[in-house]
């Protein structure tokens, strides 16, 4: 039997960096110190805060939601508030809807539901079976659709914060995603806290997770009770995604601390681009010509989605006036955005 | 008698027990990795350094995620 190195009863859980073993209870003291340090390190929470936790119903978001509700005993003027996005995706999320609903209950925790199908006139199986909706991958539609209403109903919901449960492995994964497609603008966006950049309709994002393996979150879900089923996305095996996590976890089986070592390369490298001014990171992000989102470009994702899946009816050339616009205002010049003869009758 | 494992999301498998077998052995002896899985036996969580016994059934918890 391997023992905890602090006490000596049975361990649950060896860190492969430190080599120390944990039992149940010290195993729960080292995730809860690890996580505080993060919130405490980036300062990712405020007294008064309500804090939105963005839960998908798996484990992670469950583990967040839970961790979160033990520690507001400590800072009483919090508010939590449990938001699920339904994108509409049968056989999984009518599942993990209910194993949400039934955790919340128990924590006794307020929740919110917002669905593809009522927000956006369609749910996700309807997008990706739909004539416009082969362009991209499932994945592209549910994370910018599922960005957008997350932001959406927090503030409708009075939200002062958004916590995701994104941990160490997700963050690290997108990393090397967004350095396969040289995406620096999106690494900056890699931080705990959201930001530099700010808008008046954009809710604070935090990652309490962040420095946490997702080995550590599931160990911590088993013994809290809150992994009670696995059901794996019809779409998940579509994504990059899918092909950097398999080779991630085959390298730091080999070469334990990998994944640390790529969190710091993130950190450094997060560092050195905060210093560099021509990526204008302080400025105020841009706001959608159509919807009046928050949006990096003058047109934002989602509505560019929906144009191209034609729930904003318009006509033939109306798609290449927007690729113009889109690349005008990139260049800085300053036009009329898109008027209503653009769209159809 | 062996091991029964059950994988959530995949199946039960039936693995052949050896003596001084490790649930390291039991995730290599059925293709997965050890950053990929948590096991656990009676409801209690194993790390991959434990002992299993002949006649063990294991239930291993996928620790990605399925979104």
């Amino acid at each position: 039997m391997v023992k905890c190195s602090i006490c000596g009863r049975r361990a649950v859980y060896t860190s492969r960096t430190s080599g120390h073993s944990y039992c149940n209870r010290h195993f729960t003291d080292y995730f809860s110190k690890k996580v505080r340090r993060t919130i405490r390190k980036y300062q990712l929470f405020r007294p008064n805060d309500h804090i939105i936790v963005a839960v998908s119903g798996g484990k992670d978001s469950l583990a967040l939601l839970h961790f979160l509700k033990k520690l507001s005993r400590y800072s009483p003027r919090w508010k939590i508030t449990a938001l699920l996005v339904d994108e509409g995706i049968s056989g999984y999320r009518d599942i993990t809807i209910k194993r949400f609903q039934e955790i919340v209950s128990d924590l006794a925790i307020n929740y919110e539901i917002v669905s593809f199908k009522e927000e956006l006139g369609y749910t996700l199986d309807q997008v990706v079976s739909s004539k416009h909706g082969k362009e991209y991958l499932p994945c592209t539609y549910c994370g910018v659709f599922r960005r957008y209403l997350l932001n959406k109903a927090a503030r409708k919901i009075g939200g002062t914060v958004v916590a995701t449960a994104h941990n160490l492995d997700d963050i690290i994964q997108t990393y090397i995603m967004n350095i396969i497609g040289n995406d620096w603008d999106k690494i900056i966006r890699l931080a705990p806290i959201s930001g530099p950049a700010t808008h008046p309709r954009l809710v604070r994002k935090v990652k309490p997770f962040y420095e946490i393996l997702e080995k550590e979150t599931t160990v911590y879900a088993i013994i809290n009770n809150l992994y009670t089923g696995f059901e794996e996305c019809p779409y998940a095996r579509l994504s990059l995604r899918w092909y950097i996590r398999r080779w991630l976890n085959e390298l730091e089986e080999k070469r334990p601390g990998t994944k640390y070592a790529i969190l710091n390369s993130l950190l450094s490298i997060l560092d050195i681009l905060s210093k560099k001014t021509n990526l204008s990171l302080n400025e105020e992000i841009d706001t959608c010509i159509f919807c009046g989102e928050p949006s990096a470009n003058p047109i934002c994702r989602a509505c560019d989605l929906k144009t191209r899946l034609s729930s904003i009816e318009l006509n033939p050339d109306a798609h290449k006036r927007i690729d113009e616009l889109k690349h005008l205002f990139t260049n800085k010049y300053r036009i009329l955005p898109i008027t209503k003869q653009h769209y159809t009758t | 008698m062996g091991i029964k494992v059950k994988v959530l999301g995949r199946g039960t498998y039936e693995i052949e027990y050896r003596n001084g077998m490790r649930v390291s052995d039991v995730f290599k002896k059925l293709g997965l990795l050890s950053t990929e899985y948590v096991a656990v036996r009676n409801g209690e969580v194993l790390i991959e350094d434990e002992k299993v016994n002949d006649g063990d059934e294991l239930v291993l918890y996928a620790v990605v995620s399925g979104g």
